[in-house]
């Protein structure tokens, strides 16, 4: 299977200076994003003692390991190790980055070598990441309006008004999450509930 | 001084040191053996909460055996700023969020004392009741983030954010994730962040509020 | 099937207060279940194949679900008189037990992971120290360990240069000496007892013996729960979940020499219960 760029949270979920936990494929991923904006997916291990680096610490353009403080910068490259200060780690210390790209308020990672970018989703703006406990058949069967694998789209009735979302599927252990983006200017409390009764309906559908 | 009969590692008793620590109010700490020894079990504990829960509060001849009235009474004390909005619909949603803080201690909580201290119970439900718990607030904190707001009642944090935020932020402790959850993440950052906010052990320090120290 | 090595060791599986007190306990050792209960004065461990050898020290039952290859380690500080013994109770983490005692030997995370009461930036520096297998104990031994502590006990006033020597005299079993803060010329021994429920599983035991007569039990109990709490959640994400034993899965410094030798410790005598030998 070619690599290919997976949703993998929304930038609105995402504040500077923040980490958290995102995958590709089964591959869990640390992303954050810096002091001055920039978004990075990094192999959620620290390379010295295997904690997860999602629940490190961000200070200015570096991602910090909670376990040891263990310092990385652009690309992985470790730059400080708290126990011994005056060493400069040898470059050899690095975490394995992925590409990220944030395109229409989607943080969007693919491997290393990928080319090309993701795909856009015009007029649409970001509403909510949830995660279901059934299947994308599941989902399809309640919404007979949305199609498509990787994203699900359709024109859906949101408060009594027919209205385009975009539902970005990204598969995980336990089921699977939809990044939900819906037209710009659709009222999101009212899309929000639309997209709690479609998880309620598909979860429904799908352990029937 | 107001006595809190505590123990370390309970999320109902952190919410009282939590509470007073960003009141700035100082309490009288008593550790209760709860785990190895169970002391609030014992006869003699039985005389201050026939319950045999902590945490206990004490202040004059006002003992109280509940957390979120805990929260209340050092809120009242200290100056009202925490109660959250007195407007009819807002001190109606402060109340639910102090009920739905029962909920999180008798799902997330529970599965956190089952995995951490080997509580025997139905794990599988504790924790799928503590899912649907978290998928309720998740959608409660989108709803807020669209209108602009960040706590769950109001535009400044509330008992009502201080109720539930100990067990929802030590959920990984029973082996619930909030990864499934970013709204109730950045609740619980917006949380940690607060001025004189204090830990307890499951919740580390936000390193990044400080700058890196200088390298020599 | 689990090598002669690791089952012949001893495994702390239970308080014996509590197990003295009636209490049954109905548990695991390296993924077999084990009973342990008191049968006419005396407390008895059965596994699915019957009994398994006991012994009671510090506190504990231990089991060996082999042929013992030694007696169960002396801790000598423990019988001195003066000295509390404070059992602090078991907290269950999800990782493999020989992570949780190379934490315990870890001192470089306490500014991180133990903020402003084991360590405190900018007192990060691990200054250099001395380890060796002591060939007559067959035991690892670090000394002349140094750390700066905001709190160091919870008998410790301010911040203080605390001096530490660690132990591992079991594959799952730890043992560290501090400076005692009310008691400059003697050490606090504190301890760590793991039970491997299986590989990735484990029941923690903290124990201490200490020079302390005034502070209440409940908050000496209380302190090193909060320590050891505050580790957890760290071994609960480490990846692997086995402590990885092939020296090209994690990157060690100078600061992690107990650790390096811990591993290797563990490799040479073949305990490599909760170990990942080949990088995945
Ligand atoms: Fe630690």
């Amino acid at each position: 299977m070619t690599p290919r760029w997976i949703a993998t949270g929304l930038s609105q979920d995402l504040p500077k200076a923040v980490a958290m936990a995102g995958h590709w494929q089964g591959q869990d991923l640390a992303v954050w994003r810096s002091a001055t904006g920039r978004v990075q997916a990094w192999n959620d291990r620290c390379p010295h003692r295997g904690m997860r680096l999602s629940h490190g610490f961000v200070r200015g353009e570096t991602l910090a390991c909670i376990y040891h403080g263990w310092v990385y910068g652009a690309d992985g490259v470790c730059k400080h190790i708290p126990a011994h200060p005056a060493l400069t780690p040898p470059a050899t210390i690095r975490v394995a980055a992925f590409a990220c790209v944030e395109q229409d308020g989607v943080i969007w990672v693919a491997p290393a070598d990928t080319v090309g970018a993701p795909v856009a989703l015009r007029g649409l703006q970001p509403l909510r990441s949830i995660s279901l406990t059934c299947d994308v058949a599941a989902v399809l069967a309640v919404e007979p309006a949305l199609s498509g694998g990787d994203a699900l789209r359709g024109l859906v009735q949101i408060g009594g008004q027919a209205c385009e979302v975009c539902l970005l599927v990204q598969h995980n252990a336990a089921g699977l999450t939809l990044h939900a983006l819906c037209a710009v200017g659709v009222d999101r409390i009212a899309a929000s509930r639309w997209v709690e009764d479609l998880r309620r309906r598909a979860e429904r559908k799908g352990a029937a | 001084m107001i006595r809190l009969y505590d123990y370390v590692l309970s999320a109902s008793c952190y919410k009282i040191r939590l509470m007073a620590a960003l009141l700035g109010v100082k309490l009288d700490q008593e550790a209760v053996d709860f785990h190895p020894g169970r002391a609030h079990k014992s006869v003699a504990f039985a005389q201050l909460n026939p319950a045999g829960t902590l945490p206990v509060l004490v202040d004059g001849d006002l003992i109280l055996t509940e957390s979120t009235a805990m929260l209340v009474y050092l809120a009242q004390l200290a100056g009202r700023d925490w109660l959250g909005p007195l407007d009819p619909k807002s001190a109606a949603q402060v109340q639910h969020w102090l009920a739905f803080s029962g909920r999180l201690a008798a799902s997330l909580g529970m599965a956190r004392l089952h995995d951490m201290l080997l509580y025997e119970g139905d794990i599988d439900a504790w924790r799928a009741q503590g899912h649907a718990a978290l998928r309720e607030l998740e959608a409660a904190l989108s709803e807020r983030r669209f209108a602009g707001g960040v706590w769950l009642v109001g535009d400044a944090p509330s008992i009502a954010d201080i109720a539930c935020f100990p067990n929802v932020a030590l959920s990984q402790d029973g082996g619930v994730s909030l990864d499934a959850y970013p709204s109730v993440r950045l609740w619980t950052r917006a949380i940690r962040a607060l001025d004189r906010f204090v830990e307890m052990p499951g919740i580390h320090r936000l390193h990044e509020l400080r700058p890196a120290p200088e390298v020599a | 099937m689990i090598a002669p090595e690791v089952l012949n060791e001893w495994y702390p599986v239970a308080m014996a207060a509590h197990i003295r007190a009636g209490q049954r306990r109905v548990t695991q050792l390296l993924g077999q279940p084990i009973t342990v209960a008191l049968q006419g004065g005396a407390i008895v461990v059965t596994g699915q194949g019957g009994a398994l050898h006991v012994t009671e020290a510090f506190g504990h039952v231990w089991a060996c679900p082999g042929t013992p290859a030694h007696p169960l380690f002396p801790i000598p500080e423990a019988l001195e008189t003066g000295r509390r013994l404070v059992d602090v109770g078991v907290v269950r983490v999800k990782c493999s037990p020989l992570r949780a005692v190379e934490n315990f030997l870890d001192i470089a995370h306490f500014p991180f992971v133990h903020t402003d009461v084991l360590g405190a930036e900018p007192h990060t520096e691990v200054n250099r120290y001395e380890v060796q297998i002591r060939e007559d104990s067959d035991e690892v031994w670090a000394t002349k360990v140094t750390f700066y502590q905001p709190q160091a006990a919870k008998s410790a006033e301010g911040g203080i240069v605390t001096q530490y020597m660690y132990r591992v005299p079991a594959p799952t079993a730890a043992v560290l000496y501090k400076t005692c803060p009310v008691r400059p010329d003697a050490w606090d021994v504190i301890g760590i007892f793991v039970q491997p429920l299986s590989e990735d599983l484990c029941d923690v035991w903290p124990w201490m013996a200490l020079y302390d007569d005034t502070t209440p039990q409940a908050d000496l109990i209380a302190f090193q729960q909060m320590i050891f709490l505050q580790d957890r959640s760290i071994l609960e994400n480490q990846i692997p979940r086995l402590l990885p034993l092939d020296p090209g899965m994690e990157i060690p410094t100078q600061a992690d020499l107990t650790s390096i030798a811990y591993r290797r410790w563990l490799k040479k005598r073949g305990l490599t219960y909760g170990a990942q030998m080949v990088a995945a």
